[in-house]
């Protein structure tokens, strides 16, 4: 290792006293251990909270509703309002200089500008 | 940059009694460690882990926050990026929890066996049971503490600041964080879980947009745009609009105020070298180079052609003396004697010598001798053509065919003689024309100079232009916004004019009424179409060679004058016009995404997450509140918070405000304050909380924990109020 390295402890050890077991004895290398988590769909699945009253604060229930409000369309590209919708790739946008660069647009820009508000077409 | 780590490592930890507790936030973001009591953590760093491999040893190493990019060179990180033990503001991969604690622990200073201090970590708003019991096990099992405490990061930061008179025992606590926002309402100091809602949204969200936006503007400075280059400009130039539509719309008509606001960063550019034109020196140095390369190749070919001539004359000289023998002797000798020299006959010799005579007097540079040929030919004219004037009828077949060749022949001399008279009076013509220039020069060389300038100029110019429009140099079409070089760009005007034609014949048809040939001018159409409509390139030759006549002229004339430079034909392929690199093209400019990037919290369906914003959020909360009590509503919306990183960003209150009064009924009290400070309130809340004599009877051992189990787990919530 490199001294510099050394001296800013960037490294973390490997062996800490204050552990009562070392990592290394967990997560022993070498062997394969498959994954030990789950995901937070998972997790959130292994709770069960359909058989807990549904007036009980948990997890899954105290996310925000979907907006009441109408949405304001603004233009992918720019950030203006935009009144128009270009059906043929599904941008919206603000006027006509900008439509212009919309048509201008490769496809897979067209694509990263739709993902940014999670409308890509996803091929599966 | 706002945030900084802090992680030297304490020297006191053995000093500390074992009862004062470790506090620790452990934000999505930041993770802050420190002793209960204390104002400040003492360690804090992001709570991210990198696994890289040494790149000299080959051994993976663990890397736990941020540290000093500059010693990252001495690691592999392609294979792995920093990795986070959230998703979602739940810890979910306690391998990487764990990685982070030890090193949180480690920098505290720890060095027992074991860490014998209850310790108080905070957790996020109804989390689920699963990642609560793994982080106690975890705490219990690894670390060997001796009792845990589990608290909500906001409600902290709500109980800091209302001891601090910032806020009221009821309130709402508005919490933007790094990946969620929270809303949690308080009534008597106490946090009302059912009535609190989250959206997942945050800071980490506002960043992501921003780089995103950023380098789908300027993809070719995609490199620049670092997750932390990209935090920075984030937390220095964001701001919440008050109004975006109508924020929009001043950037949109470009006024004056959106200028002021535009901001703008300047990437290292350095302008490229400009080229200088030669100096005198310079050309007079090239010029002589030239001058001796010219002179070398000149006494090249006089070199070649004295030898030739040579070669030539001494091939004479044998073919004469052969010929002198052959002369002497006998008759009947003559096959034996030329089987030796590989000649057939008298007659092959003669025409061999002939032929060496003539590439001799052509390599000598003697004129061939034409003239003597026609005059030769004139006198033998009338025998020559001795049929011609002879009518068929008195002819045999024989004589018919010899006439019909000596036809062809006297025709074909004839327009020999014919082109000869042609070509000598424009060489008359040229020379008088020289004449007269000659003449005019003489009478004004100034004017005159200036005169063939001026045509030099004219022409050159024209005749570049051709060649553009030939070889489709020009960039005027207006559909060249991509840049692309796709077909259209490598055809000629002439063939991109026949192919738009086509195209709007094939598919313009059929839209609306076919009023196609009522008029008919129409049909010009298909001659327009028509393949042999192509330009030929008669006309731009005539230029071409006047242009050249015109600067060999100005060559001799002007001592000063400096063709231009050839372009098109020349070189094999025209260069793409390459526009230079500016300055203006290393800028990336802020303009309206200072204010859309954090307008995601206002409005999260914009990056495609279909929940209520940050102001509506509050009106969610309190709907959801188990009582209907207006005056505790109004209570609620006369104190309410804003803390976590997020709310940092300038106009956030002012924007909460005129949010929330439009969804509350019309009258109602609204106060809004920011924490005292936003991102370390939660930690001091925590700190001041672990500290209280009551302390210990919040905090659970592992006794506790394996004796009730998971249910009661589930259930465990701190008071707040102690």
């Amino acid at each position: 290792m490199e001294p510099e390295v050394l001296e800013a402890e960037l490294i973390l050890p490997t062996y800490l006293s204050f552990k009562r077991v070392q990592t290394y004895e967990k997560y022993p290398k070498g062997q394969a251990r498959g994954r030990h988590w789950k995901h937070l769909k998972q997790i959130l699945q292994a709770e069960n909270y359909q058989n807990y009253p549904p007036d009980e604060p948990n997890y899954v229930n105290i996310e925000s509703p979907p907006s009441m409000h109408p949405c304001k369309r603004i233009c992918d590209i720019t950030g203006f309002e935009a009144p128009y919708y270009d059906p043929r790739t599904n941008l919206r946008y603000a006027n006509a200089d900008v439509f212009k660069t919309v048509r201008s647009l490769p496809n897979e820009y067209v694509q990263r500008y739709l993902a940014l508000r999670n409308a890509a077409v996803v091929l599966k | 940059m706002p945030f900084i780590s802090q992680i030297d490592r304490q020297s006191d930890y053995n000093l500390v009694s074992p009862t004062t507790p470790i506090v620790i936030d452990n934000g999505a973001s930041y993770f802050r460690i420190g002793w209960a009591g204390e104002t400040d953590p003492r360690v804090i760093f992001r709570n991210i882990v990198q696994r890289p491999r040494h790149k000299v040893t080959g051994e993976t190493v663990t890397i736990v926050g941020d540290h000093n990019p500059a010693l990252m060179k001495y690691f592999d990180c392609t294979r792995s990026g920093p990795r986070s033990a959230f998703d979602s503001n739940v810890v979910y991969q306690f391998e990487i929890m764990e990685y982070i604690l030890d090193f949180g622990f480690d920098r505290m200073g720890a060095n027992e066996s074991e860490i014998d201090h209850p310790v108080l970590i905070t957790e996020c708003v109804c989390n689920p049971v699963q990642s609560r019991s793994k982080m106690a096990e975890l705490l219990f099992e690894t670390y060997g503490v001796p009792s845990i405490a589990f608290g909500v990061d906001a409600a902290f930061s709500y109980i800091y600041n209302q001891q601090h008179g910032v806020c009221n025992r009821d309130g709402l606590a508005l919490c933007p964080g790094f990946t969620t926002t929270h809303v949690i309402p308080f009534v008597d100091g106490e946090p009302i879980y059912k009535g609190c809602c989250r959206t997942n949204i945050g800071g980490f969200h506002v960043t992501d947009y921003l780089k995103q936006l950023l380098s789908l503007k300027y993809p070719y400075h995609l490199a620049r745009f670092t997750w932390e280059k990209v935090e920075d400009l984030k937390m220095e130039h964001c701001y919440i609009a008050q109004d975006y539509a109508s924020e929009a719309r001043l950037f949109q008509r470009g006024v004056k105020e959106a200028e002021e606001k535009t901001r703008c960063w300047q990437l290292p550019w350095v302008p490229p070298p400009t080229e200088e034109p030669p100096s005198e020196e310079e050309i007079a140095r090239k010029a002589a180079i030239k001058e001796k390369q010219g002179q070398r190749l000149r006494e090249m070919a006089e070199a070649k052609r004295s030898s030739r001539i040579n070669e030539l004359e001494n091939e004479l000289h044998g073919l004469e003396f052969l010929l002198q023998q052959l002369e002497q002797v006998e008759e009947s000798d003559i096959p034996s004697f030329l089987r030796d020299t590989g000649y057939v006959s008298k007659q092959e010799i003669d025409s061999a010598r002939n032929k060496v005579t003539q590439s001799l007097r052509k390599a000598k540079g003697e004129p061939k001798s034409e003239q003597t040929e026609t005059e030769k030919a004139d006198p033998l004219a009338s025998e020559k053509y001795s049929l011609i004037n002879i009518p068929d009828e008195m002819l045999t077949p024989e004589q018919l065919i010899e006439k019909k060749k000596q036809m062809s022949l006297k025709s074909m001399s004839e327009g020999r003689q014919r082109l000869k008279q042609k070509r000598y009076e424009e060489e008359m013509q040229r020379e008088r024309k020289q004449q007269l220039e000659e003449e005019r020069r003489l009478e004004n060389p100034e004017l005159y100079l200036e005169q063939l300038h001026a045509k030099y100029k004219d022409l050159s110019e024209r005749v570049d232009q051709r060649k553009r429009l030939k070889t489709n140099g020009n960039h005027s079409n207006g559909n060249n916004l991509s840049g692309g070089v796709g077909r259209g760009e490598r055809l000629n005007a002439a063939q991109r004019e026949r192919m738009r034609l086509l195209t709007t014949a094939a598919f313009d048809r059929g839209k609306g009424e076919d009023t196609f040939g009522a008029k008919d001018e129409d049909w010009q159409l298909y001659k327009l179409m028509s393949k042999d409509n192509d330009d030929d390139d008669e006309g731009p030759d005539e230029d071409e060679a006047e242009l050249a006549r015109i600067s060999s002229r100005l060559r001799d004339l002007d001592p000063t004058f400096v063709p231009r430079l050839e372009t098109g034909s020349s070189q094999p392929a025209e260069a793409p016009r390459i526009r230079p690199l500016t300055k203006e093209d290393f800028q990336i400019v802020f303009g309206v995404e200072r204010f859309r990037c954090p307008e995601i919290l206002f409005n999260p369906n914009w990056i495609g997450v279909d929940q209520v914003g940050l102001d509506e959020m509050t009106g969610v909360s309190i709907r959801r509140l188990p009582y209907k009590d207006e005056s505790l509503e109004e209570r609620l919306t006369k104190s309410i918070l804003v803390t976590g990183g997020s709310s940092l960003f300038p106009g956030m209150i002012e924007r909460l405000e005129s949010g929330i009064r439009m969804i509350r009924p019309c009258g109602t009290p609204i106060k809004i304050v920011r924490a005292l400070d936003p991102v370390m309130d939660a930690w001091r809340g925590a700190s001041a909380y672990a500290s209280a004599s009551l302390f210990h009877t919040q905090t659970f051992s592992r006794m506790d924990y394996y004796e009730k189990g998971e249910d009661w787990l589930r259930s465990y919530q701190l008071q707040y109020t102690l």
